[in-house]
């Protein structure tokens, strides 16, 4: 299987720059999501690597091979796009045979491998129905089963399961991997939901306004961002702003509003820089503030509060801590649902889920912070 | 064909692709920059030359053609009486089309497809065939005049003036202007329109107020298209009007093919165009005018 | 919507606009089956007689075949080409787009009368007009034929998946064998129905016909238009009815095909 390679890939459409700069590599047989807000340029990216576009610089490598100026049909790219694209006027079968045609393929030949990827993707018995008489999963499968039955170098997914029903998509998470796995085969994978980018990619690269802003496995995206853009964007985190007081050689101490918060932190960010704190709600613990003497509270990251609003969420409770200094902490957790709105409380978390990045250049961090989604 | 495929070949290097693609087009822009823009700009160059009784036209410039038809008060008669058609032909189009439009605009969805069929299928029979049609019932001893015989009645003069062009101009005419209204009546939400009376306006205020104005672009799509259509149309009145009624276009005819007047021919034809389109602008402004009275 | 007691008024309202659109259409078919020379109730009798003699007369066929013959012509190549005008119009137009639009659609815009005058006096200019006729008909009749091609065909490209022909590319067909195998089966319907309208459309043209037909080619509205003026029997019922059947025809296989609504109401 061959690796894929963008070599400062840059697309302009008129003055808007969609992607710009962007070099990523995809080892051979792995899965990398491109993941980002809608127009952060990476539908463009898998469009270009297709073949759909043009790049206005840059290099596409797959393998040895330089396919930057070949035509889509002789990348031999397996692609699933977002909305299928099967041809309504050709049924399941049909559809799964076109690609084979193309490449002159004996029609007992045809017949063989259709037939044996329709059962692999099961939808054996379905191969006479026309793709409106196929619902969105089999759809869905027929779609894949297109794309790989051609044994592509490479497989593309566009937001391959945006158009599902919630419960079918998580199914699809899982069958999608298997089928990579099994096949072994490269992939890049169009996502705008983290959940599904983290569940399915061996590394994720975060786009935002056409840049790659990180480019890390699942846990690192998840647990150690680069930026607070990144932070906010992955998952529910509270971002609290402040300045560096002081670092050794693994903890910091960060000054915020609300207090000092001891946690670990990007490297390079030494005292007196504005960082950006983030601390993930289901890493904080809540407290009634009632018990013990008032000062027991203080202590390193442990912030006093008052409980501005409660949600529950089924499994968990959701909580809105109002700590001071115009800052208020979103919480969540099994354990806590006791306290209601108005009750005082202690938050407290451990030094090592603390983590503080350098804040982003003009843009207050602090407003996108956890009260987003 | 091959070279389209060669462009393709290698996508984005511009030049050859984009010029490739262009073939697609060069046949239809061909055919309408030699045979529709070229003919009218020869037909304005023609109006300008001298008559001549021995050749098609001489090449001598002149702007006679266009000064005499301007000072000549039968053609001028002609002239009006054609406008005059033409406006109450579109009038009387409108107010017969706009409940039609209305109907099939809000039919139940499965009805819809029938009535279509019901207002286009007389568009794509021939004009010359319906005009037959109606001949045969307006004519004086047509289908309507028996049965008011037959009731005792008087015969009345249905063709062969201003009446019979009219019926049949408006018969010819109501398919265009009810397509032109039912899209916009299509594209109201009739919620609007409930909004409307649950705030208590009656059945005519919520039409004359939230209706007739959401529909007033297909109203003046409509009106524009049906004028035009009304005053340059040539068989029903020279069939229905049997050649008393005299339009425009009928004399325009007659000089050409019949007094072999080309120059004359096309600068009375060249002139009318622009008295129309003179007509179409006032009118626009009108309705501007009425659309902001402050204005 | 309509309260109930207006919405009958409407509803009978329409029903009488109905009759009065499809009377003269009806009459004529009437009186193609009459037996009589003249229309009248009770009516004679059902009869054959004028069909025969539309059949006998030599000027009516010799024009009924002319005119299929040139709307077949017609509708070839106005289909053709106006189909790929109408992919470069969707696709790939930059710049000229709005004009190029505003142009193919013109020839329906304008009178046809001033079209038909400017062709005359146009082809005498170039030194056509010597040939018999047929090829400046052909020429008049595509320009009015070609709109109705853009129209209904743009209508549907339009709404086209792009991405259905990018699967197609990226299934490793080149850009030919994708139009053939994956655009052409799916706009089909649209290319036919545009096919319909332009043989349609040049079987019924007058305008342009009064002014370019030459002797020997006479299409048959030029021919019924010099009969009606002198003489007036149902051998003329008898072409109207070939041309409401033909009309029917169109209006079903259209329904059928691109559906009514979506092609003139957007």
């Amino acid at each position: 299987m061959a690796e894929i390679r963008l070599r400062g890939l840059t697309k302009h459409f008129g003055e808007v720059a969609a992607v710009s700069g962007l070099t990523l590599e995809a080892a051979s047989g792995e899965l990398v999501a491109l993941l980002g807000p809608s127009g952060c340029g990476k539908t463009t990216t898998l469009r270009m690597v297709a073949g759909f576009e043009t790049p206005t610089a840059g290099r596409i490598m797959l393998g040895e091979r330089d396919v930057t100026e070949v035509a889509p049909e002789r990348r031999n790219c397996g692609m699933v796009f977002q909305h299928y694209a099967l041809f309504p006027h050709l049924t399941a079968a049909q559809n799964v045979a076109f690609g084979l045609e193309m490449r002159q393929v004996s029609r007992s030949e045809i017949a063989r491998r259709v037939a044996a990827i329709l059962e692999r993707v099961g939808l054996g018995g379905l191969e006479g129905r026309f793709p409106r008489q196929l619902s969105g999963g089999q759809q869905q499968r027929t779609a894949l089963a297109r794309a790989l039955v051609i044994n592509p170098s490479v497989l593309l997914l566009d937001e391959p399961l945006a158009n599902l029903d919630a419960k079918l998509r998580e199914e699809m998470r899982f069958y999608i991997r298997s089928l990579q796995r099994e096949f072994g085969i490269t992939t890049l994978y169009v996502t705008h939901d983290q959940a599904e980018a983290l569940v399915l990619a061996d590394r994720v690269a975060v786009m935002m306004d056409g840049v790659l802003r990180q480019f890390d496995a699942p846990e690192e995206i998840y647990h150690r961002p680069r930026s607070a853009a990144v932070a906010a964007f992955i998952g529910l985190t509270n971002l609290l702003p402040g300045r560096v007081a002081s670092r050794s050689k693994d903890a910091l101490v960060v000054e915020t509003p609300a207090g000092h918060v001891r946690g670990r932190g990007v490297t390079g960010l030494g005292p007196g820089a504005r960082a950006v704190v983030s601390i993930r709600p289901e890493h904080i613990d809540l407290d009634g503030d009632a018990a013990g003497p008032p000062d027991s509270a203080d202590g390193p990251n442990r912030l006093r509060g008052v409980v501005a609003e409660r949600t529950f969420l089924g499994a968990i409770t959701d909580f809105r801590i109002d700590v001071g200094g115009g800052v208020l902490v979103r919480v969540q957790g099994r354990g806590s649902a006791a306290h209601r709105a108005g009750d005082r409380v202690v938050v407290s978390f451990a030094e090592d889920t603390a983590w503080a990045v350098p804040a982003d250049e003009g843009r207050p961090a602090a407003d996108r912070a956890a009260g987003e989604r | 064909m091959a070279v389209l495929a060669r462009g393709e070949i290698a996508p984005g290097r511009a030049p050859a692709r984009d010029a490739a693609r262009h073939l697609l087009v060069a046949p239809v822009a061909v055919l309408l920059f030699g045979f529709f823009v070229l003919p009218y700009l020869n037909l304005l160059v023609i109006s300008t030359m001298t008559p001549s009784p021995t050749a098609a036209y001489l090449r001598i410039f002149t702007l006679s053609n266009y000064t005499r038809i301007a000072g000549d008060a039968f053609t001028w008669g002609v002239i009006l009486h054609t406008l005059e058609i033409g406006v109450l032909t579109t009038v009387i189009a409108l107010a017969v089309s706009y409940p039609l439009a209305y109907h099939l605009a809000r039919a139940p969805r499965a009805r819809k497809g029938l009535l279509m069929a019901l207002v286009i299928s007389p568009l794509l029979v021939g004009v010359l065939i319906r005009t037959y049609g109606w001949m045969i019932l307006l004519q004086d001893t047509g289908l309507i005049n028996q049965a008011l015989a037959a009731l005792g009645l008087r015969a009345l003069p249905l063709m062969y003036n201003d009446l019979g062009v009219m019926i049949g101009l408006v018969h010819v005419f109501i398919p265009f202007m009810v397509l032109a209204i039912a899209g916009p009546i299509r594209g109201i939400d009739p919620e609007l329109e409930l909004a409307a009376r649950s705030l208590g306006a009656g059945f005519w205020r919520t039409f004359w107020r939230v209706t007739f104005p959401l529909s007033v672009p297909g109203v003046v799509a409509g009106t524009i298209l049906v004028f035009v259509l009304t005053i340059s149309s040539y068989v029903i009145p020279s069939l229905l009007g049997g050649f008393k009624v005299l339009t425009v276009p009928i004399l325009v005819i007659r000089t050409i093919t019949e007094l072999f007047n080309w120059p004359g021919g096309s600068a009375f034809a060249i002139l009318f165009f622009a008295i129309t389109i003179a007509v179409l602008w006032a009118y626009l402004r009108a309705l501007g005018r009425a659309a902001h009275p402050a204005a | 919507m309509v309260k109930s007691g207006e919405r009958r008024w409407l509803a009978l309202a329409a029903a009488v606009l109905y009759v009065f659109l499809l009377a003269p259409v009806v009459i004529v078919v009437i009186a193609a089956l009459n037996s009589g020379t003249y229309l009248r109730f009770p009516p004679e009798g059902l009869s054959l007689r004028w069909f025969q003699s539309f059949a006998h007369s030599r000027t009516m066929v010799r024009s009924f075949k002319f005119s299929v013959e040139l709307a077949a012509i017609v509708t070839a190549i106005a289909t053709v080409i106006g189909t790929t005008a109408s992919l470069w119009l969707v696709r790939f137009s930059g710049r000229f787009r709005t004009v190029m639009r505003l142009m193919m659609i013109a020839p329906i815009a304008v009178p046809g009368i001033l079209t038909g005058i400017a062709l005359l006096i146009y082809f005498y200019a170039i030194g056509w007009g010597k040939s018999g006729g047929l090829w400046e008909l052909v020429v008049g009749h595509t320009l009015i034929c070609i709109p109705y091609v853009v129209l209904i065909v743009s209508a549907v490209l339009v709404r086209f998946d792009r991405s259905l022909e990018e699967a197609a590319r990226n299934l490793g067909a080149g850009p030919l064998v994708t139009f053939r195998r994956v655009t052409l089966p799916l706009i089909k319907g649209a290319v036919i129905s545009g096919a319909i309208f332009a043989f349609v459309t040049s079987y019924d043209e007058f305008n342009i016909s009064l002014l370019l037909h030459g002797i020997g080619t006479v299409p048959l509205p030029i021919e019924l238009f010099d009969y009606l003026r002198f003489s007036f029997d149902p051998t003329l019922a008898v072409a109207g009815t070939i041309s409401i059947a033909m009309a029917v025809l169109v209006v079903l296989i259209t329904e059928r095909l691109v559906g009514l609504e979506a092609l003139y109401l957007g």
